[in-house]
């Protein structure tokens, strides 16, 4: 399909980060196209990322994956939208929008350096996802080494709970997070930000941040409260510098210096307003002062904060009093801007009853104020409290200690309804207070006007009221009489508020002053209020909280701006919090110490006396992280970069995209969700991805091979295989996981080179299937030469040893024997499945899925899902190992190719030329700029001693240092100290040339220079960052690297790179359907294909198959496609053609082809060879010598024929294996287990009551054939394993044969009859030799050709513009065969869509004088890229072929060959310098 | 008197694909190691040329390190094969000849193994440190050889 | 005894033959044609050597396209196939005519192969398995041969006779003469001089002994060159100038054939 015109756009959206993406977006980058990709996590490489070495190469995963990353991070055609997803889809193939939503980072990319100054910082640690939860990362952290982007990123969820729950929104995790460090100065910068009051309010607010705390799901909430007051108490305020604040001139009036006009004036004062407290009392404080006795709340807490405030320059006026002494329009005539009003409630409620204003009546209010003043020292008698408040309680106290014998409260509901704090009730308990529920008071009795008594009336609990307590209704006839000398009421305040009607400002009908909701303006403008006159009685925080947002409003107000906007925040939602960790120890919440009851007397110290410093540490560091990151800003501190912003927000993009390639990768089974083997509860049971972490060099224990429970080196390790993976009864996956089989066999082999000790290895599997490219191979050298045990078995159980942590597992061998064994380390290979995340998106993506979850595709377009225009590559598609996923990518890339082609390079960025200067007469004029990095190298390497000495050197003409020599600043200085000093040589010494050469080339290369005249000193990674305890000699470190870098950069001449046009024709050998799917999606992205079969029939080996593993049939499929190959105008097919010499390179070949005995030479820039395979003839089983002995492809056959002895065969006999997995052809043809079972289910649809006999040695129906089996088997297929060893016999009978073979569950020799017997033959190829030496591409040691790496690289050969697909490749099925063929054409794509192919640039090159001709450069070229020169006798590198390794130049004995930028000359130089010092 | 410690100059190449990342992330992990080393660059080990090494401790340099990628894993495919050839052969050499073998040493170093890179330089550092100052390859001046 | 050289110039097999003339009693290389082919006398071995491998060499570049043949000793034959394998020689154009040497010469070069494959006269005597220099060198205390190897080396005049004489130099820029690398005019040269040159010879020398024995300085040499064939010979079972590959550090080979022990 390719769309035409308008309707197509030249971008695609690739949607997954891991290989399969990372594939795919860098075909179609290099295509031409536009790429988003996108990525849910924080950085690109998948899966791949985490193991440790790859099958079947044990090449080390992250050394390969690496560089592509890299490449991914730098294309100009790729962006990488990380913690991004797909919202939905609109739009149709060739035009689709994509709404995305893109999560902050937090972190600005283009300012990061990834220096981790934040991560020292950062006080959260979590559990590594990366690392599988096996050792912890910083809340701030970039998820691995290599990670690209190579950035940190914020992990940040919801709110924090307790942050949250805070009326004043005060930072808890923040501070507490911070505590658990120690660091409690920077705990109290992070309360001070909202509060200006820690000490008073960590002694007396409610902490509603703990009532929601999420540790209280564990034990107990964490005493956050508490913590507060420790941080309070133990930092000296002075010791907080004063920021730095702008002066204005607005003068702002506060009336009442509570809580709420001690927050409102700091942050005013903050904001640079002079403020004047007008507080009517003759002290300062408010309720705080004259509301809490001093036992809670000891007076100098409280002195000491409102100093802290003062010191802002906030002035109080006591016995001041609005109403009184002044009125607003005085405040106004006295040039106040703006006034608060935070008058409080001082005002006690009445009980109204009779007798309550005789003497001996104080309200509760009054009577505390009395006492906090001093006024009231004393209170003899018998005293009555009523109410069930805070203020009730402190009354109550405060009568205790003023000398009160009998002092009892009532309350006329009960206990649970009171609303003092269960602590302070507690205390007034152990202080002697009787508490009286259920109780009312009905009439104060007196007499001569004074208190005696108290009549009362039992109340009970009726339907609750407004307030959602229980309603109390007095019971009639319980009257009864309590003596007292004093009844305090409590039961509530209210402001003393009405004067200010008068004022011009507006009250509520229970006397507060009204005002917006969310900007506390009254009624009258420039008139805020806030506090208990505004709110009502309530708790101190909120009316700091009021005080604060007040101090927004009149900034805003005074600054006349918008007093609304932005402030009406929606509800923060509160589900998305870090996971509670399986493991947390359950441990109490820490109590503080209280002064004892009969210590307490009279007196008014402090009960409370605080946490201790142990356990504040052990409390704080409780905290569960539930937001992750704690906002505690300590990373914006450290970085001085700059590049961290917690103000970042969500982004929705919408993105016009041509197509989709959906890659987002399986998930692991998670085996603790079925408590499968223990997972979970044993510690030394580990799944297979962390056993890779376990084992690498950069992993959690750094590559030491060692066991979760104890950290000691195993000796014995058990491998259990199929752990959710062709299982239905732990979980819904019956398919085989296609991955597990290599996977545990390569942790075996690898595990056992880690291992000092000898270590026992054990892989426990029901059938090993090793059916990939040479991992047939790689089980044999395991088994052989590894001596890695091979217990095919079914396990039964696995139980903890308790005394050493070992796991006793219990297995039945397939001889139904039960054995007992004890390993000390399990490792479950667990089987991949669709996470829920991929079916979401599968579903907003709108493409269909199978039962097991997976994409829906059809074999014969196995990488196009239902949607038009939306592909699937990777393990989405079906569990399939790297090479596979890889080759899919691919082949998504050339389906997104084809329907685009029309479009290509109209979204692409093309690099704009620049011409550079000519430096050949010029002296070499060097520039040296020597970077910072913050203070990564500057704290440990003497940079300006660097600089300076750096301008001593020959040639440097010119020296600087930058804070960041990679900020965007300094690479526009860079540029132009380059232009005005005329410098034509850089040297930056910094970080790595792996991260930032391609950087500092571009500046230059702006400037004007050739980007090869440059060079970088590693001055951090190599030098402060690993010397940091020698500044001395990390400094002389790097002097001898700056100048070993300016000695080696005076010697670089510059590098030209040259352009080879590109013959944008392909040839394609062979004309099977991996030939033909290649050559059509070439020609449907618009490019001439030569097509060359040696028979006279296209179609090759497919034209014998029936159909494919899932049913569908191969002949329309066959027919059709050879329709379109031979319609198509693009492609020209030569039948009966072979090929007789190929010359020339990528981009520009010339083969001769021999058609019909005539020769025609074709000219094209890049090959496919798709040349096919061949079923390898037996000679065994009695194989020829009878009608009734087929090979697969001739049962297949003779069931199309309809062969009377098939159709009439009673009795089948299948045997596996045959010439596969054998001395000769020691590998596994891979379709042959699925090819039979389809057959056997054939001839069972033909005959149900046919007896059917599979012979097997493994069933190999890898990844979701494995239903095949499943089905066959249910329909009564029967499979009888035999051993190599021990192979079935077949001979002739009358009528028919006999097939005799050792059943191992029976333990003996069956005798089967069967009137056919087939044999499941090896896939072999022929005569590969002269087309490889024609292509200079390699066999592998079976004759099928080797691509240029196993894992990465499975359609490329070495040798560039050559392509391999198909069976010569490694036997494979028809799906395979086509996604291959795809892949192949997508990658040979990526050469023709260039112009030119740009040679050069570091590479080798022979100096023909010096060249003798001895060809030893040609030898060990590992990539063809020499060539000799037959008329001159001498050797000459092909630029277009050369990678640069240098490997010619250190073996040509003359010294002829020069490695462009890595010289001899250039290297003795280096090691003069760095030796000189 | 207070006797300096001996401070070995060693000299390192290390391949750009796997030993000197391997160096960066020793680097990124904040891994110490001691500072006497200086480390040249080289596309590939392939590319060290026993020149190269012996113009090092003709310069004086204690130690000579080469880092490569581990067989099989080289970007160019088999350069390493040519490196650990070239460096088999040369430390026999160099012991037949009189020098101390152990000056010169290969070691496959991974892009993930920061650990490895550190500890090799460590040991490598302590070892050198411990045979003390290379024997120069300067020649003994003609005059002194008649004598 | 000549019947071969004269056989296949007569034969047109080759256009020259380097062989050796009688002159004023003195074996000298001669190059023999069809016209002085006459001029073949009897063969008469003894202990003079001549590097007629590399007159060969200069033969060849002058005439590129000329057959040529050669009468070889078994080094010689060597330094011939490894020029083959050099692509120095091209081998279609070169007729081979060997000559076995005696005991004596055997002894003295302590030759492990004192006789050509293609042996035309003389009978092949014992090879002599093992070098006694060698072994004696193998055998001290290593600072007591490096004080051994220093008092040897200090004498060189670096006067490159010991690469102008050999028969495998055939590089036209030399390591040797790369003053980044070997200073010039420094007398004696530092002691990397001959272990570069030793780098250079691995897996190329042949071990004919010339170098030895044109040193002015009497350096030697030859029990180096044995050692450094040793070594490719017991690290990479590589000999050198035997038929087959060329040398193991030229070829990028097989893991399998790799040494294994800094793994």
């Amino acid at each position: 399909m390719t769309l035409k015109g308008e309707d197509v756009v030249g971008s695609a959206m690739v949607v997954g980060g891991g290989i399969a993406g990372v594939q795919a977006a860098l075909d179609l980058a290099d295509g031409g196209y536009f790429v988003y990709l996108v990525e849910s996590s924080p950085a690109i490489g998948g899966v791949m990322a985490q193991l440790d070495k790859t099958f079947p190469t044990n090449d080390c995963s992250m050394c390969i994956l690496s560089p592509k990353l890299v490449d991914v991070g730098r294309h100009p055609n790729i962006q990488l939208l990380t913690e991004s997803k797909v919202e939905g889809v609109e739009g149709r193939a060739g035009r689709f929008q994509v709404r995305v939503r893109k999560k902050p980072r937090y972190i600005d990319l283009s300012k990061c350096t990834a220096c981790g100054d934040c991560a020292q910082v950062c006080p959260v640690s979590l559990e590594s996802e990366f690392e599988q939860g096996l050792s912890m990362r910083k809340a701030v952290y970039k998820p691995y080494a290599q990670a690209i982007p190579g950035a940190y990123t914020i992990d940040k969820r919801d709110r924090s709970p307790c942050t949250n729950a805070c009326p004043n929104q005060v930072n808890a995790h923040g501070y507490v997070a911070l505590i658990a460090r120690g660091q409690y100065r920077e705990a109290m910068e992070v309360i001070l930000r909202n509060l200006p009051l820690p000490g008073v309010i960590g002694r007396i607010c409610p902490h509603p941040c703990e009532t929601a705390c999420r540790r209280g799901r564990v034990d107990q909430p964490l005493s956050i409260c508490a913590l507060k007051r420790f941080v309070a108490d133990r930092v000296d305020l002075h010791d907080i510098p004063l920021p730095e604040i702008k002066r204005r001139d607005e003068k702002v009036a506060v009336i009442g210096s509570g809580p709420a006009g001690l927050s409102a004036a700091y942050f005013l004062a903050l904001e640079g307003f002079g403020v004047t407290i007008f507080e009517a009392l003759p002290v300062a404080g408010g309720m705080l002062r004259v509301g809490i006795p001093d036992y809670r709340l000891p007076p100098e807490v409280l002195d000491r904060e409102i100093l802290f405030i003062t010191r802002l320059g906030v002035e109080i006026k006591l016995n001041k009093a609005l109403g009184r002494d002044m009125t607003l329009d005085d405040l106004t005539a006295q040039g106040y801007k703006a006034v608060y009003l935070s008058i409080g409630a001082h005002a006690s409620l009445r009980l109204n009853i009779p007798g309550e204003d005789a003497d001996g009546v104080i309200p509760g209010v009054e009577f505390l104020r009395e006492v906090n003043l001093g006024e009231r020292k004393e209170l003899r008698g018998r005293v009555i409290i009523v109410g069930g408040g805070d203020v009730a309680v402190d009354a109550a106290r405060c009568a205790r200690r003023l000398g009160g014998d009998e002092v009892s409260l009532l309350y006329r509901r009960t206990r649970n309804e009171m609303s003092a704090r269960e602590n302070e009730v507690q205390e007034a308990k152990a202080e002697g207070i009787e508490i009286q529920f259920l109780t009312a008071p009905q009439q104060i009795l007196t007499r001569n006007n004074r208190v005696i008594g108290l009549q009362c009336v039992r109340m009970e609990l009726g339907d609750p009221d407004s307030s959602g307590r229980r309603r109390p209704i007095p019971k009639p006839g319980s009257e009864f009489v309590i003596e007292a000398d004093w009844v305090i009421p409590a039961i509530g305040q209210t402001p003393a508020s009405a004067f200010l009607m008068e004022e011009g400002v507006r009250l509520s009908r229970w006397g507060t002053i009204e005002t917006d909701a969310i900007t506390f303006e009254t009624s009258r403008p420039g008139v805020f209020a806030g506090g208990d006159a505004q709110s009502g009685p309530w708790v101190a925080i909120g009316a700091i909280a009021a005080g604060r947002e007040a101090a927004v409003s009149i900034a805003r107000y005074l600054s006349r701006e918008d007093l609304k906007a932005g402030r009406q925040k929606p509800p923060r939602s509160q589900e998305d919090f870090v996971p509670i960790p399986k493991d947390v120890e359950k441990r109490p919440r820490a109590a503080m110490a209280t002064v004892s009851p009969h210590q307490r007397g009279s007196g008014f110290a402090e009960v409370e006396i605080g946490l201790t410093e142990e356990q504040a540490l052990a409390e704080a560091s409780k905290c569960l992280n539930c937001m992750a990151c704690s906002e505690c800003l300590q990373c914006v501190a450290a970085c001085k970069a700059g590049a961290v912003d917690h103000g970042m927000e969500e982004e929705f993009l919408t993105l016009e995209v041509g197509a989709i390639i959906a890659a987002p990768g399986a998930a692991t089974f998670d085996p603790s969700l079925k408590d499968t083997f223990g997972y979970g509860v044993y510690p030394n049971v580990v799944t297979s991805i962390e056993f890779e972490r376990i084992l690498s060099a950069s992993g959690p224990f750094q590559g030491h091979l060692v066991r979760p429970s104890d950290h000691q080196e195993p000796r014995r390790i058990a491998w259990l295989q199929c752990v959710g993976s062709r299982d239905v009864n732990h979980c819904r996956n019956g398919y085989c996981s296609a991955v597990c089989c290599m996977c545990a066999i390569k942790e075996a082999v690898i595990a056992k080179e880690h291992s000092r000790e000898p270590l026992d290895a054990s892989i426990f599997f029901i059938d090993m299937r090793t059916t990939g490219k040479d991992f047939e191979k790689y089980y044999d050298c395991a088994r052989e030469e590894h001596g890695i045990h091979f217990v095919r078995s079914r396990i039964h159980s696995v139980e903890r040893i308790d005394e050493n942590d070992n796991l006793l597992l219990r297995y039945v061998t397939e001889d139904g024997l039960a054995h007992e064994e004890e390993f000390d380390m399990v490792v479950l290979s667990v089987g991949l499945e669709v996470s829920p995340e991929v079916s979401e998106l599968a579903a907003r993506l709108g493409i269909q899925v199978g039962d097991e979850r997976y994409a829906t595709t059809s074999p014969f377009a196995p990488v196009s899902t239902s949607r038009p225009g939306i592909f699937v590559c990777g393990t989405f598609q079906g569990p399939k190992d790297i090479p596979q996923s890889v080759m899919e990518a691919s082949a998504a890339a050339a389906e997104t190719s084809a329907i685009l082609a029309s479009a290509r390079g109209s979204r692409a960025h093309r690099v704009e030329e620049v011409a550079t200067r000519d430096i050949s007469q010029e002296e070499p004029r060097v520039g040296v700029f020597i970077c910072h990095c913050g203070i990564n190298i500057g704290s440990v390497v003497d940079v300006p001693a660097v600089k300076e000495y750096a301008k001593t050197l020959p040639h440097v003409v010119y020296a600087e240092e930058n804070l960041f020599t990679c900020s965007q600043d300094t690479q526009v200085r860079m540029q132009e100290v380059i232009r005005d000093q005329r410098l034509n040589r850089i040297v930056v010494a910094s970080c790595t040339p792996r991260t930032h050469e391609a950087l500092f080339q571009q500046t230059i290369l702006g400037a004007g220079l050739n980007k090869y005249l440059f060079e970088l000193a590693n001055i951090r990674d190599q030098d402060s960052w690993v010397h940091q305890a020698f500044p001395e000699e990390a400094t002389a470190k790097a002097k001898d690297l700056v100048r070993m870098a300016v000695a080696r950069v005076v010697l670089q001449s510059p590098i030209e790179e040259i352009k080879l046009p590109v013959v944008r024709s392909a040839l394609v050998v062979g004309g099977g359907v991996s030939g033909m799917e290649a050559a059509l999606a070439l020609a449907d992205q618009g490019y001439p294909v030569t097509l060359i079969e040696r028979k006279d029939v296209l179609g090759g080996h497919a034209r014998k198959l029936l159909t494919a593993w899932t049913g569908d049939k191969i002949r329309p499929y066959l027919d059709a496609l050879v329709e379109r190959v031979q319609q198509h105008p693009g492609v020209s097919v030569l039948k009966r053609a072979t090929l007789e010499a190929v010359r020339g390179f990528v981009g520009n070949f010339c083969s001769t082809v021999l058609v019909d005995g005539k020769t025609l030479e074709v000219h094209h820039g890049v090959a496919i060879l798709a040349v096919g395979a061949h079923s390898f003839k037996p000679s065994e089983y009695g194989y020829g010598r009878s009608p009734r002995i087929f090979q697969n492809l001739e049962l297949d056959e003779a069931i199309q024929n309809r062969n009377t002895l098939v159709f009439e065969a009673s009795s089948v006999v299948f045997i596996q294996c045959v010439g596969s997995r054998e001395p000769e052809r020691p590998y596994c043809s891979r379709v042959c287990c699925s090819h039979s079972i389809e057959n056997a289910l054939r001839l069972k649809e033909i005959n149900p009551s046919v007896d059917v006999f599979i012979l097997y040695r493994d069933i190999r129906t890898f990844g979701l054939r494995e239903n095949l089996y499943k089905e066959a088997r249910s329909k009564g297929v029967l499979f009888i394993r035999f051993d190599v060893e021990c192979k079935p016999e077949v001979e002739e009978a009358q009528d028919g044969l006999i097939v005799s073979v050792y059943d191992p569950i029976l333990q003996r020799k069956v005798l089967l009859r069967a009137d056919i017997l087939t044999l499941a033959t090896a896939i072999e190829t022929r005569e590969l030799e002269s087309l490889a030496r024609m292509f200079k591409v390699p066999l592998n040691a079976e004759g099928f050709f080797l691509e240029a790496h196993m894992k990465l690289r499975p359609v490329d050969f070495a040798t560039e513009g050559v392509f391999v697909a198909g069976l010569a490749h490694w036997p494979k099925p028809i799906e395979e065969c086509i996604a291959q063929a795809k892949a192949a054409a997508s990658r040979a794509s990526t050469v023709l869509s260039r112009e030119f192919i740009a040679a050069g640039g570091v590479t080798a090159s022979i100096n023909k004088e010096l060249c003798v001709g001895c060809q030893a450069c040609l030898e060990c070229c590992p990539f063809g890229a020499i060539n000799e020169v037959q008329q001159e006798a001498n050797c000459e590198v092909n630029q277009a072929l050369c990678k640069g390794c240098g490997t010619c130049a250190a073996t040509c004995p003359s010294e002829a060959i020069t490695l462009w930028g890595f010289s001899n000359r250039q290297l003795y130089r280096q090691i003069d310098e760095a030796l000189s010092a | 008197m207070v006797t300096k410690r001996f401070e070995p100059k060693i000299l390192a190449f290390l391949c750009n694909w796997c030993s000197y990342a391997g160096a960066d992330l020793a680097g990124v992990s904040r891994l110490q190691y001691p500072f006497n080393i200086r480390v040249i660059r080289v596309m590939c080990s392939g590319s060290v040329s026993p020149h190269h090494i012996l113009h090092a401790f003709q310069k004086g340099a204690d130690g000579v390190l080469i880092g490569g990628c581990h067989i099989g894993d080289c970007h160019y495919l088999k350069g390493n094969y040519m490196t650990m050839k070239r460096v088999a052969f040369l430390k026999e050499l160099l012991n037949f000849t009189g020098y101390e073998p152990e000056r010169l040493r290969l070691e496959w170093i991974s892009a993930a193994e920061g650990r490895k890179f550190a500890r090799t330089v460590r040991d490598f550092t302590e070892q050198i440190r411990a045979l003390g100052p290379a024997i120069s390859f300067d020649a003994v001046p003609l005059a002194l050889n008649f004598g | 005894m000549n019947t071969r050289i004269k056989q296949i110039l007569e034969e047109g097999a080759v256009d020259k033959v380097l062989a050796y003339k009688a002159v004023q009693g003195f074996l000298l290389p001669w190059m023999f044609t069809r016209e002085n082919a006459a001029e073949l006398e009897p063969w008469e071995p003894n202990g003079a050597r001549y590097p007629v491998v590399k007159l060969l060499l200069a033969e060849v570049r002058k005439n590129p396209h000329a057959n040529l043949g050669i009468l070889v000793r078994g080094c010689e034959e060597r330094a011939v196939r490894e020029l083959v394998k050099w692509r120095q020689i091209n081998p279609q154009r070169l007729v081979i005519v060997g000559q076995a040497c005696d005991e004596n010469l055997a002894e003295h070069c302590e030759c492990w192969k004192p006789y050509p494959d293609q042996l035309d006269y003389g009978t092949a005597c014992e090879p002599i398995r093992e070098s006694r220099r060698v072994a004696e060198l193998d055998a001290m205390k290593r600072e007591v041969r490096l004080d051994w190897w220093l008092k040897q080396l200090n004498r060189c005049i670096h006067c490159h006779g010991c690469r102008d004489v050999c028969p495998v130099c055939f590089c036209t820029e030399c390591s040797l003469e790369h003053v980044d690398l070997i200073p010039a005019g420094k007398l004696p040269p530092d002691n990397s001089f001959h272990l570069v040159r030793a780098v250079h010879m691995a897996g190329r020398c042949i071990d004919c002994g010339l170098c030895e024995e044109v040193c002015p300085a009497r350096i030697p040499l030859r029990a180096l060159y044995k050692k450094v064939n040793d070594l490719v010979e017991g690290i990479f079972a590589y000999k050198t100038g035997g038929p087959g590959d060329k040398s193991p550090f030229t070829l990028l080979g097989e893991e399998l054939v790799l040494p294994l022990n800094d793994r």
